[in-house]
């Protein structure tokens, strides 16, 4: 993940942090940089899920980045950062980073864990969405699990290439282009044997159009598996009346105010980070009304019960809104 | 075991890669007759009951489907669970499986002492027999769709021996 820029002046680090040092920086491509972390005794680091990112504080910001290692029994923790000149300025704070720097990290997050159920696993990454995937490769190789890539990267850009060809051999195909990534896409969403799992991480365009044509041909949404970096575009929205049931208070949430945003100002504290709908730890209790769910972090179910909702991003259907805080 | 008329009897009889919809039917239901595959290709197996030489056929057809087939099991309730089990054990999740369960049929009732099915027509809450071990067994409704089975246990576990 990346991109999950947090604006907050205060920010409480989230669920534990760790104090790690720069062990290693090392350019994969022109835009691409890999940093690597360790303990100052090179002592055994929390394992984690493959898939799973790391939010990384800088400055007066925390970005979210997929670590790239398998995960058991780490001594390091790897990130790979494609650098957004443009952007809320985490990637270039990374690029900044030197072997010996101390920074402090949270406890690696799993939003994109592999199935253990799958017979086998299809990876598909365009870009520097290769990060989750690579760990999910290792993962597999570590394992003896049966896994395959579709990778798409434009020549000379592409980063892990070397890992990921030594990774899954034949199981690697390389599109440099988009026609000829379609085509193997087409063959390989209507060749796969049951019990296979899927799992997208690129760009969100990207990752739609993949998700779309599983769907179109077949694929039931429980083997579908994505990992965004980037929240959708959202627009305004309506403005709405929020009423918390416990402080006794009803607050109005002006049309482009984050429901969020609309509590802190009222002095609450809410935890959060990605202030994107993505991370999920701004969930707040709904008694009554019907929120109009924008993120991507609960599943279909879970918005259908219409008993949480990401404050960040989400809003209200209705006029009014009834919270448990 | 016969296969439909809609197939050729070749043992696995489904074209390698198949991706519509494999309808299952057992004993003498005709529920799948009229199912409707919204358009996709359809393969039709009838099996006498879930018997292995049965199981083993509906494994080999769903090795030779892919991903965005769809199966549809119909008949007694026993052999419609012993089927999804496989198919289950295949890889195929919830969405890829469609069960038409006649409204009665005798139970299987899976032992939680030495794992060995009865099949039997008594109602939930009594007592039967354990075909492997002989305990006398009772089952609620503690149903598993993993071994396609109800959980049967020692009646009389508590008694003083």
């Amino acid at each position: 993940m990346t991109g999950t820029a947090l604006q907050n002046k205060a920010k409480p680090l989230l669920d534990g942090t760790l104090q790690l040092e720069v062990t290693s920086v090392s350019a994969q491509t022109d835009s691409i940089t890999s940093i690597t972390f360790g303990g100052a005794l090179g002592e055994l680091l929390p394992s984690y899920v493959p898939g799973s990112h790391l939010v990384v504080q800088y400055g007066t910001g925390a970005n979210a980045y997929s670590l790239t290692g398998s995960g058991s029994a780490p001594t390091e923790y790897s990130i790979s950062v494609l650098r957004i000149e443009n952007g809320a300025g985490g990637s270039l704070a990374m690029h900044a980073l030197c072997v010996g720097d101390l920074v402090q990290v949270s406890h690696p997050r799993s939003a994109f864990a592999p199935a253990a159920t799958a017979s086998h696993h299809l990876l598909i990454a365009a870009g520097i969405g290769i990060t989750p995937v690579l760990s999910h490769a290792r993962y597999a190789a570590e394992w003896g699990a049966s896994a395959s890539l579709i990778y798409v990267h434009r020549p000379g850009t592409g980063a892990h290439v070397a890992e990921a060809r030594q990774l899954l051999g034949p199981g690697l195909t390389e599109c440099l282009d988009r026609s000829s990534f379609q085509e193997v896409l087409t063959r390989q969403l209507t060749t796969q044997q049951l019990g296979t799992h899927l799992y997208v991480c690129g760009p969100n365009a990207f990752m739609d159009s993949v998700l779309k044509q599983a769907r179109d041909l077949g694929w039931p949404k429980s083997l579908l598996h994505s990992e965004a970096f980037s929240g959708a575009a959202l627009d305004d929205g309506e403005p709405f009346e929020v009423r918390l049931a416990r402080s006794k208070v009803t607050l109005n949430v002006p049309a482009g105010v984050s429901l969020l945003g609309t509590l802190e100002n009222a002095g609450l504290t809410v935890p959060n980070m990605c202030r994107k709908g993505i991370c999920g730890e701004c969930a707040v209790p709904v008694l009554r009304g019907e929120p109009l769910h924008r993120d991507l972090y609960l599943t279909d179910q879970e918005k259908d019960d219409n008993t949480t909702m990401m404050c960040c991003v989400s809003r209200s259907l209705g006029q009014e809104l009834e919270l448990d805080l | 075991m016969r296969t439909a008329s809609q197939s050729p009897a070749t043992g696995a009889g489904c074209e390698p890669g198949f991706r519509g919809v494999i309808c299952v039917s057992f004993a003498t239901t005709d529920a799948l007759q009229d199912h409707d595959t919204g358009g996709m290709p359809r393969h039709d197996l009838r099996f006498a009951a879930a018997t292995p030489e049965a199981i083993a056929n509906l494994r080999s057809v769903l090795g030779h489907s892919r991903v965005g087939v769809r199966v549809v099991l119909a008949g007694p309730p026993a052999d419609v669970h012993a089927a999804a089990s496989v198919a289950a054990e295949c890889g195929l999740v919830d969405e890829e499986m469609t069960l038409v369960c006649d409204e009665v049929g005798p139970r299987v009732i899976f032992c939680g002492h030495c794992h060995t099915s009865t099949t039997t027509d008594h109602p939930i809450g009594t007592n039967v027999d354990c075909q492997g071990c002989g305990t006398t067994l009772i089952f609620t409704d503690h149903f598993s769709r993993r071994v396609g089975g109800y959980l049967g246990f020692s009646a009389h576990a508590e008694e003083a021996a």
